[in-house]
Parts: C-alpha cells; sequence; structure tokens
C-alpha cells in the first residue's frame, strides 16, 4: 500500500493504515526524534506521541500538502515543546560535553569493507557524530532533514514553519560551525 | 565585482552547494570560478568530505518493540478518548434530561392536582411557597450536575495530559 493510500485510508477511519504508516517512517521518524533529544528513551516516547497526534489529527491534514512535512512538523513541534519542558535554557544553544552519552555516537560508525578501512570511517564518523552532538539543536534538525531525510529546501521550510532564506542560512550556517568543530578537533588531535 | 570579493562570495557559498541548496545558475557560476581558483576547488573538496560524512551517517534503530507498542499505545488512547467523549454525552443528556424533567412536572403536578383551569391560574393563593422550595431544589440539582459534569470534565483533561 501507498503512503497516499494510507493517508487517505486513515483520513477514512481506517486504523490498519495507522500501522503501514508506523512501519514505512518508524526509521526516519525515530532517526528525525534522536538526533534532536538525543536520548533513545525520549526519542521513543515522542515517537509515540506523534503517531498518537497523526491519528487525532489526521482529519485536518489538508491531503495536497506533502504528508512528510506535515509528519514531520508534527513531531518537531512535540519534540520542541518536550525540549523546552525538560531543558529551559536556549535551545539555539550547544550541551555541555558532560550531558551526552556515547550511546548515539557508536551508533553513527559507517561499515566500510577492510578493516583498516572500516577503523578510519568509524574514527571519522565517531567524530561527525561527536561534532554534531554538540550543535545546537537548530542547527542539528536543519543537516538530519538535508542530509539524513534528504528533503528539498521548501519541505524544510514547511517544518520548520520559516521562510526559505531563513532555512538556507540555518543550513550554512550549521555546516560551518560543524566544520569548525571538526578543524578544532583536528588541531587537538594535531598537537 | 573584484576578483577578492567574487572570492569571498565564492568561499561563502561553498557550504551551500554540497548541500546542493543552490539553484543551476549559481552552481555553474562557482563552478567557472573553482575551474581557475585552486584554493576554492581545494576548500570545495573539504566541504565535500564533510557533506558525504553527513549523508552517511548510519541510521540509528529503533528498538524492535517499539512498532508493536507504539500501535497498541494509539489504539488504547483512541478507544479511552472514544470512550470519554461518550461518556461526556451521555451526561449531557442526562442534565438536559433533569431539566426537561423538572421543568415539565411542574405543570403536569398542577393539571394533575388541580385540573387544567388550575394550570391556567396564574395566581399562586398558597401554592407559592411550595413553588419556591421546588424551584430552588430544580435549579440545585441541575447545578449540582452540570457542577460535577465540569469536574469530571478537569479530570479527565488532567489523566489525559
Amino acid at each position: 500500500m501507498g503512503i497516499e493510500a494510507a493517508v487517505s485510508q486513515l483520513r477514512g477511519g481506517d486504523l490498519d493504515a495507522l500501522s503501514t504508516l508506523i512501519a514505512r517512517y518508524q526509521n526516519r521518524l525515530y532517526r528525525y526524534l534522536l538526533r534532536l533529544v538525543r536520548q533513545p528513551a525520549e526519542a521513543e516516547d515522542l515517537f509515540q506521541q506523534t503517531w498518537l497526534r497523526v491519528a487525532e489529527k489526521i482529519r485536518s491534514y489538508d491531503p495536497s500538502r506533502n504528508f512528510d512535512a506535515w509528519l514531520f512538523t508534527l513531531a518537531r513541534n512535540l519534540a520542541f515543546d518536550h525540549l523546552r519542558r525538560i531543558r529551559p535554557q536556549s535551545l539555539d544553544q550547544p550541551v555541555s560535553k558532560g550531558s551526552q552519552d556515547g550511546a548515539m555516537v557508536s551508533q553513527l560508525a559507517t561499515s566500510d569493507v577492510g578493516p583498516f578501512d572500516q577503523l578510519l570511517a568509524h574514527e571519522r564518523a565517531t567524530r561527525l557524530a561527536d561534532a554534531i552532538e554538540n550543535l545546537p539543536v537548530t542547527y542539528r534538525e536543519v543537516l538530519s532533514l538535508r542530509f539524513e531525510e534528504e528533503m528539498k529546501l521548501e519541505e524544510i521550510a514547511l517544518v520548520l514553519s520559516a521562510p526559505l532564506p531563513t532555512v538556507k542560512s540555518r543550513l550554512r550556517r550549521s555546516l560551518e560551525q560543524l566544520r569548525g568543530m571538526l578543524d578544532a578537533g583536528s588541531a587537538e588531535v594535531r598537537e | 565585482m573584484s576578483h577578492s570579493d567574487e572570492h569571498a562570495e565564492i568561499v561563502k557559498q561553498l557550504p551551500l552547494l554540497v548541500a546542493g541548496a543552490l539553484d543551476e545558475d549559481d552552481e555553474a557560476r562557482i563552478a567557472r570560478h573553482v575551474a581557475a581558483c585552486p584554493d576554492c576547488a581545494n576548500e570545495r573538496e573539504r566541504w565535500q568530505v564533510i557533506a558525504a560524512g553527513l549523508r552517511r551517517l548510519a541510521t540509528p534503530q529503533p528498538s524492535s518493540a517499539l512498532f508493536k507498542r507504539t500501535r497498541m499505545m494509539v489504539m488504547d488512547q483512541l478507544a479511552a478518548k472514544a470512550e470519554q467523549r461518550q461518556n461526556r454525552i451521555v451526561m449531557i443528556f442526562l442534565v438536559l434530561f433533569s431539566w426537561a424533567v423538572t421543568v415539565v412536572s411542574w405543570p403536569i403536578f398542577r393539571f394533575a392536582t388541580g385540573g387544567l383551569l388550575s394550570l391556567l391560574d396564574i395566581r399562586f393563593r398558597q401554592m407559592w411557597q411550595f413553588f419556591a422550595i421546588f424551584s430552588a431544589l430544580t435549579w440545585l440539582a441541575s447545578g449540582s450536575a452540570a457542577l460535577l459534569l465540569s469536574l469530571r470534565r478537569q479530570h479527565e483533561r488532567r489523566l489525559t495530559q
């Protein structure tokens, strides 16, 4: 069953279609939420809340709109409400090193062939994941939506409820800050 | 635009280039500049490494039970909300019914005890005290029912938050 058909059935009250949608989006949605909140337990809780919200609000969804953008907007709103509740400091601030756990970093390694290549790739992926985790949440999310979800800028603008130039500038700043962190990390290693 | 100005502007655009966030004209302009500028070519390569790393980040997997848990939670919550809605409708119906019964019972009572003439008799004679108590009790009962309904809704709202 395609996404459109499942959405249409869900709008008609068929809750079995919800299973189709959850199965289809579970990895992407969970990954996005994990990038935002960083804690697997919190991401799973928000994942459940998002689907409950989908089931409740599906009748207000306009089928001419992009379902991905609508779904990720619901997830984003829930995640930001959650972050504001549990971490009242500014969402634009990066977190301190001490507040992270290594769970996500170890999950981010890529699987290249060859033990040496794999080691190098793992090292690079670990450094990259570490740097991403230290970015402010607004930067993490724009990178995730663009590079992992491969959303178009227009779709990202819908999810963020922000104009296109804002999305572009946020994307550029997030990449620059990420690179700054990676360069700083490389300099520390050389020293 | 001088070469140095253009160079600075191109360097600023390179992150967006590797993010695929530029239009075709800008991409072509940058490609022309980069072909003649080794510094920018080198810089673009470094951005491309970062972009490739971001695209190849492994997808963290949710726990295997999450799908089933989510489905069950959504079904349970929807069923609970449907039941709450139904209870609310029943409560509202009962309140309206109690109002209707108490309002209608007065003329019926008058009709049964005094006949049609008594019903049309707008003078209360000695019955006015009984009428006042009856009305007060009616309003008290209906008000209490409305209050209970309101408290129940507040309680339900707290449970769903």
